[in-house]
């Protein structure tokens, strides 16, 4: 380790903390407006203290604004996404684990091409697809529902209701899990399910008493990742929601950005801010379970 | 005669096209401990799992304790497994892998708690109980894995190579722990190995297989002494026996062994007239080679090629001219490479495999 301590090398060591730290305010600086910005009764486009220190705006998005209604669509969209996703790479990525089938590789690179082809590029006919679905579940609910039609289509329909727009976030979100899954099973040695088939497991107990456990860090990671892509998703909930008591956070914090008037900075921070909550909750989780997963956390 | 606890007729398997298990007919009694020996893709494997029933049997009937069990579950045949991996539960204590087969069974707790005792003191696991696989030891494993295996009081236990995980000097203490616990429990014990120092410690019985098919099936001293062909010949003995191409010369009253390098052995004592003029194969073991220090006494003279001291003995390695013999010789000889060394044979100590490398009778 000679030369460790030279003064060229302390100049290195000093220009490259001084070039991380210039990265770090720039990316920094915007969270940094946010949560000023949220907390100031006079807050500016610009970067400034506070001129006096308020939770107006966090009282305003629940009480003036429908931010608790906002808040619980997105977390009830995207929670429900997320545990469909999980179930379905779940079950699934054991199964492209395990199969043999010919068709597995080309599937498996198939379902990749959903994730790389742009959303946007396939709204139209999503929507057209999606439209069609509607008008079929429209004439079933109607007879059945009577007066609460508009109540039962704002849960199951497929446009301007939740059950399109869980599906269709679900869907995006499974080819990752799918692959996060069956490089997961990969893993996990057969070893383990036929221990467990001599030890007398029926199949249930074989998945909930040896697959489920084993398998578990890899679900959190799958399940957190749809988690957080489907919770920073705007333009599915924008193309596919159109009822004020169906907005999510994201269309909330949106349609009070686009409104005529001026606009209301502290307001737009506040509901930034609780927008983020939920994003960084779930890194904090996934971190721990990332690590596990993509570095062989399989090995007994 | 007692009915065998195992009973193999004419079982075959096939993956595809490939027929791995080719017709075996062995049988195991009970109490015995059998190995199952071979290369790696001889089909030990896959016939042990077929045995446990991971594998389904293509022809042929397993019979185990008098009744047919080829359709029966694995967990229905009372037969326990220990694999290679060990396989044990990472997300179980040591106590929860042991007793998780009872707990299946919805034993009650308690006496799930008792078994788990009884087995883990007879494995020396108790102050192992609350800890999880990963934090336990090579050795500690495989006796969890085995402690997983008998708390089921299982007829028959199978071990899928079980110590190859294992560094040498574990694998030593692994093998006489084995062995002690199959002598205190006598339970049917079928295990799979490629080494045959493994089965020759341990095994009352061996079955050698290659490709598919049994090549001998007795006691490992019959194996080590009667090898009915090239293959067991030279699979069972470590080091492996010599084996030389050569025929046959002489007349109807003397016969010699010639090499194909060109040195003669007598085959005295044995009746060989009928092979006459035939190619032969030419077994014998290293330890029956020994340097002598007179022409007279010697059978050959060969070139040392590579000289391996061990203290104890000594291997060295000669050249006749296309021949390679490795000799075993007893405690340490200053021997160099180069050094043309006087070589005496144990007659009666020789093999002899005829051209389909099947042993002649003596």
């Amino acid at each position: 380790m000679a030369g460790v301590n030279s003064p060229r090398q302390g100049a290195y060591t000093a220009l490259a903390y001084v070039t991380l730290i210039i990265i770090s305010i720039f990316c920094l600086l915007p969270f940094v407006w946010m949560a000023l910005a949220s907390v100031d009764s006079n807050a500016q486009l610009f970067l400034k203290w506070p001129d006096s220190w308020t939770f107006d705006n966090y009282i305003r998005v629940f009480a003036t604004e429908n931010g608790t209604r906002w808040f619980a669509n997105s977390l009830f969209t995207v929670l429900s996404a997320t545990i469909l996703v999980v179930i379905i790479s779940g079950l699934g990525g054991y199964a492209l684990s395990r199969s043999k089938a010919w068709w597995k590789q080309p599937f498996l690179y198939g379902i990749l091409l959903i994730r790389v082809l742009p959303s946007t590029a396939l709204l139209v006919p999503l929507y057209k697809i999606l439209l069609t679905a509607n008008n079929g579940m429209g004439s079933l609910v109607r007879p059945l529902a009577g007066e609460n039609y508009r109540a039962i289509m704002q849960m199951v329909g497929f446009i301007d209701g939740y059950l399109g727009l869980i599906i269709v976030l679900a869907t995006g979100q499974l080819p990752l899990a799918l692959w996060i899954m069956k490089v997961f099973f990969d893993g996990v040695p057969k070893d383990y399910e036929e221990a467990a088939i001599l030890d007398g497991a029926t199949l249930v107990q074989r998945i909930h008493r040896v697959l489920i456990p084993l398998a578990l860090p890899g679900l959190a990671a799958a399940g957190l990742f749809a988690f957080m892509s489907a919770w920073g998703d705007f333009l599915l909930p924008l193309i596919l929601l159109s009822s004020p008591e169906l907005q999510t956070l994201p269309i909330g914090l949106f349609r009070a950005f686009l409104r005529v008037n001026e606009i209301d900075y502290g307001l737009l921070a506040a509901i930034a801010t609780i927008y983020l909550i939920p994003a960084v909750i779930a890194f904090s989780f996934a971190r721990r379970y990332l690590v596990q997963t993509f570095s062989g956390g399989v090995k007994g | 005669m007692t009915t065998p606890m195992i009973q193999l007729s004419g079982v075959r398997k096939s993956f595809g096209a490939v027929g791995v298990i080719q017709g075996v007919d062995i049988e195991v009694e009970d109490g015995e401990f059998s190995v199952f020996v071979g290369p790696s893709g001889c089909g030990k494997s896959t016939l042990l799992r077929m045995i446990a029933g991971l594998e389904s049997i293509d022809g042929g009937d397993l019979v185990l304790n008098g009744q047919r069990i080829n359709d029966v579950p694995p967990d229905q045949r009372g037969i326990a497994m220990v694999f290679q991996s060990y396989a044990l539960y990472p997300h179980m204590t040591v106590a929860q892998n042991i007793g998780f087969s009872l707990d299946l069974k919805k034993v009650p707790k308690a006496e799930i708690a008792r078994e788990v005792g009884r087995v883990s003191e007879l494995l020396q696991l108790s102050d192992l109980l609350n800890r999880r696989p990963a934090e336990l030891s090579g050795g500690q494993r495989q006796r969890v894995a085995i402690g997983r295996a008998i708390i089921k009081r299982p007829r028959v236990i199978l071990f899928d190579e079980p110590l190859s995980n294992l560094d040498a000097a574990l694998r030593v203490q692994m093998r006489a722990e084995l062995q002690k616990l199959h002598q205190e429990l006598r339970p049917t014990i079928v295990y799979v190995t490629h080494d045959q120092v493994e089965a020759m410690t341990m095994a009352t019985r061996i079955v050698v297989l290659n490709k598919g098919r049994v090549e001998q099936w007795d006691t490992p001293i019959e194996l080590y002494n009667n090898p009915v062909n090239t293959f067991v010949a030279g699979f069972i003995g470590s080091p492996r026996m010599n084996l030389v191409a050569g025929h046959i010369v002489g007349n109807a009253s003397t016969q010699h062994f010639k090499a194909n390098a060109g040195w003669m052995v007598s085959m005295d004592g044995r009746s060989l007239a009928g092979v006459v003029g035939q190619q032969v194969t030419l077994g014998i073991r290293p330890e029956d080679i020994r340097p002598v220090a007179s022409a007279g006494e010697a059978d050959m003279q060969a070139s040392i090629a590579i000289v391996e001291r061990l203290g104890a003995e000594t291997y060295l390695n000669v050249r006749n001219g296309e021949d390679t013999l490795l000799v075993r010789a007893q405690g340490d000889l200053a021997m160099k490479p180069g050094e043309v060394v006087q070589l005496a044979m144990n007659h009666a100590a020789f093999h002899l495999f005829d051209q389909s490398n099947n042993v002649i009778a003596a």
